[in-house]
């Protein structure tokens, strides 16, 4: 376990400076490799058709502010551990900025579910970083639902490889699934662990993608899953719900 | 016992893959998938007075060839009344079915994960109309990432069919609703032919194109009237839709509308990630129609088949696309029959086939490989059959197996005979799609499935 975590710590990262149209191919990699360091079991897929979240959109997405993002439903609180191994309620994490909360787990082997979140909020954090009006006006959080593998070391070791030192992207696991389960039923969040014929159990996990986009208020404005979930629409929602807490000028007129 | 591996859930954009993986092929794109072989399919059914107990019901059959109650009806729910049981959906992650009453606009919600062999009643939405500011029918129960669209046919105002659609999450909380664009509120639409009449029915979502597609149908005063009096009523007859409506799927507003006439139903999109166009049918004009996005990126509507004779007044009701866009199944409910059109060139569609399922024939839903293509009969409760002409078929549940030139049946539940009324919507269900008894917390961290 130590010589994982230690290639992971000793992993290539992101960078800003990346070509943009490099960046998924350069993902990818970064997310296949991190995935034969934490020996995952995982079956290789072929032929799998990227989603749409590492394309350019294509289509012109609403301007923000124009359209209504209404509210879901509350966010839930809980007990979660963070990357420093800090006790904490996941509320501590909510409720001063528009926050993306997507749910993960490290060794997952799907492109098109986990790592597509990651990849996703990295390009919302990038694309509002670079407009002083909105940078570090959100928070992302990765959140773990395998507290079995995901440890705060774990879960550290993986945010290095994708967010920059200085990002508000906060990697979250908990002590287990009396903590877990609460918080994942809140928000609806199910995992079907693999199992085989003995009964034992295969490592890999099914479940849908989901990335909420929740507000100031601690409400949920919008769910994001694979075909939905793609960085320029997200940013908009981001700007969107940073002009109804303090108007146009919060996103236009650099 | 299943093996692992052999259904399974995947993520929607997996189905891009075409022909790898299997489930029914008009469902929402942003739901989970079955892999090979579904184990149910539920039947969202009418009650028909002197049948059995006489109410609506969720039907539970038995379709895996491999179990011991293959073709078998293995449960039945009672709804406590009729409520003119219609169409029904699953939520993105397929946990639970949603079915609605186009009658009394009410939304039964039933957990499927618990024991997919037993779909049991988890909530009823009864104050539909209300939330949504008077939305009367409620339609297309269709999937969106965390939440359920519903599509409405109806208003409480003058029941005619003006209507709107609405979004609940998939617990079951209203979110939001919003009325199809009119003559007199076009919200923005721009109204590209003669009619705006913000009439609704079914919808789809192309999310690659941020496209919302609607139809339109009529209000609750000509779907609850009894057919032969309706068909009489010249009155009546002039208030079927006759548009579609492109909406922003991400901002949920109206487009562009587009002149459809005659009643166009049900929607089915292609599923090529290049193709960009959806299919529907006109109920009184009896056309097969292509709603595409030109090369100018313009969304357009173009009738481009004849579904048998329509001066017969075949009455197009469901139609089913291939996975691999090559094929459009469409029924005919007046005639009973199945017509397979070849749609490789969509703005040429060709009859390939056709055939008698039954004195009558509604829904048909097919297997992603398009190996099994199931049908059921009922339309609606004033408008369906009572007498017949030829064997009795008037109510029933059938599966064929289609081996690319036709059609061997299977098996043919009488659901007159067996005393559960008059079977409409279909959906699949499947045990591996919830993780065994680890279904029961939300991290599966708890006792490993029992198969």
């Amino acid at each position: 376990m130590e010589a994982r975590r230690h290639n992971l710590r000793q992993g290539w990262a992101l960078r800003p400076r990346i070509e943009p149209a490099l960046r998924p191919c350069l993902f990818l990699l970064a997310w296949a490799w991190s995935a034969l360091a934490l020996c995952a079991p995982h079956d290789h897929k072929t032929s799998v058709v990227l989603a749409p979240g590492y394309a350019p959109l294509a289509f012109l997405p609403p301007a923000p502010g124009s359209y209504a993002l209404p509210t879901m439903g509350d966010a839930a609180d809980g007990d979660v551990i963070d990357s420093r191994g800090n006790a904490a309620r996941l509320f501590e994490f909510l409720g001063d900025k528009p926050t993306l909360l997507s749910f993960i787990f490290t060794t997952c082997d799907d492109v098109n579910g986990c790592p597509l979140a990651t990849y996703v909020m990295r390009g919302v954090h990038d694309a509002l970083q670079a407009d002083p009006k909105t940078a570090n006006k959100v928070r992302l959080i990765s959140f773990s639902f395998d507290p079995l593998f995901d440890t705060p070391d774990v879960i550290a070791a993986y945010g290095a490889q994708f967010r920059d030192p200085d990002a508000d992207w906060q990697f979250l696991t908990t002590d287990g699934p009396s903590s877990l389960d609460p918080i994942l039923r809140a928000y609806d969040q199910w995992v079907i662990r693999d199992y085989d014929q003995n009964g034992d159990y295969m490592g890999t996990m099914s479940h849908i993608l989901r990335v909420f986009l929740i507000d100031k208020e601690r409400r949920i404005r919008n769910i994001y899953s694979t075909s939905f979930l793609h960085a320029d629409t997200v940013v908009n929602d981001v700007r969107s719900l940073l002009i109804e807490s303090n108007g146009p000028a919060a996103v236009v007129g650099r | 016992m299943i093996k692992r591996g052999f259904v399974m859930t995947l993520l929607a954009s997996l189905l891009t893959i075409q022909a790898a993986y299997g489930d029914e092929t008009c469902m929402s794109p942003y739901m989970a998938k079955i892999v090979g072989q579904e184990d149910y399919v539920y039947i969202w059914t009418l009650g028909l007075e002197g049948v059995g107990d006489g109410e609506d019901k969720l039907v539970t059959v038995d379709v895996n060839p491999e179990s011991a109650s293959y073709g078998t009806v293995i449960h039945s729910i009672s709804m406590g009344g009729r409520n003119e049981a219609h169409h029904s959906g699953l939520t993105d992650d397929r946990r639970f079915l949603w079915a609605s009453g186009l009658d009394t606009s009410k939304i039964f919600i039933f957990d499927v994960h618990s024991d997919p062999a037993a779909p049991r009643l988890h909530r009823t939405i009864d104050d539909f109309v209300d939330k949504t500011g008077g939305i009367v029918g409620p339609h297309t129960n269709y999937a969106l990432p965390g939440r359920m669209l519903i599509t409405g046919l109806s208003n409480n105002r003058d029941h005619g069919g003006r209507t709107g659609m609405a979004e609940y999450t998939n617990g079951g909380d209203f979110i939001t609703s919003v009325w199809m664009p009119t003559d007199d509120n076009l919200q923005g639409a721009v109204k590209s032919g003669n009619y705006a009449d913000g009439y609704g029915y079914d919808a789809r979502a192309l999310p690659r194109r941020n496209v919302l597609v609607s139809s339109s149908f009529t209000g609750w005063n000509n779907y609850m009237m009894n057919l032969g009096k309706m068909m009489g009523d010249a009155e009546a007859m002039k208030r079927f839709g006759n548009t579609v409506v492109i909406w922003d799927l991400h901002a949920r507003t109206p487009k562009k509308i587009l002149d459809v006439p005659g009643a166009p139903l049900e929607i089915r999109c292609a599923w090529g990630s290049q193709s960009n166009y959806c299919f529907t049918t006109t109920a009184l004009t009896s056309k097969v129609w292509l709603i595409y996005e030109d090369e100018d990126g313009e969304w357009q509507a173009k009738a481009v088949a004849d579904i048998g004779d329509a001066s017969k007044i075949p009455l197009p009701v469901d139609i089913s696309i291939s996975a691999d866009d090559r094929h459009l199944w469409v029924n005919t409910w007046n005639d009973g029959k199945v017509r397979l059109f070849d749609i490789s060139d969509p703005f040429a569609p060709q009859q390939v086939m056709e055939e008698k399922i039954g004195e009558q024939v509604n829904m048909v839903s097919q297997s992603w490989d398009g190996e099994r293509v199931y049908f059921t009969s009922s339309l609606l409760a004033n408008w369906d059959k009572t007498t017949v002409t030829g064997e009795n078929d008037l109510q029933y549940f059938k599966l064929y197996q289609w081996d690319g030139a036709s059609l061997k049946p299977q098996f043919n539940l009488d659901f007159i005979e067996l005393g559960l009324g008059a079977p409409h919507q279909m959906r699949f269900g499947a045990r591996a799609l919830y993780g065994g008894s680890s279904a029961q917390s939300p991290s599966g961290l708890g006792a490993p499935p029992a198969y």
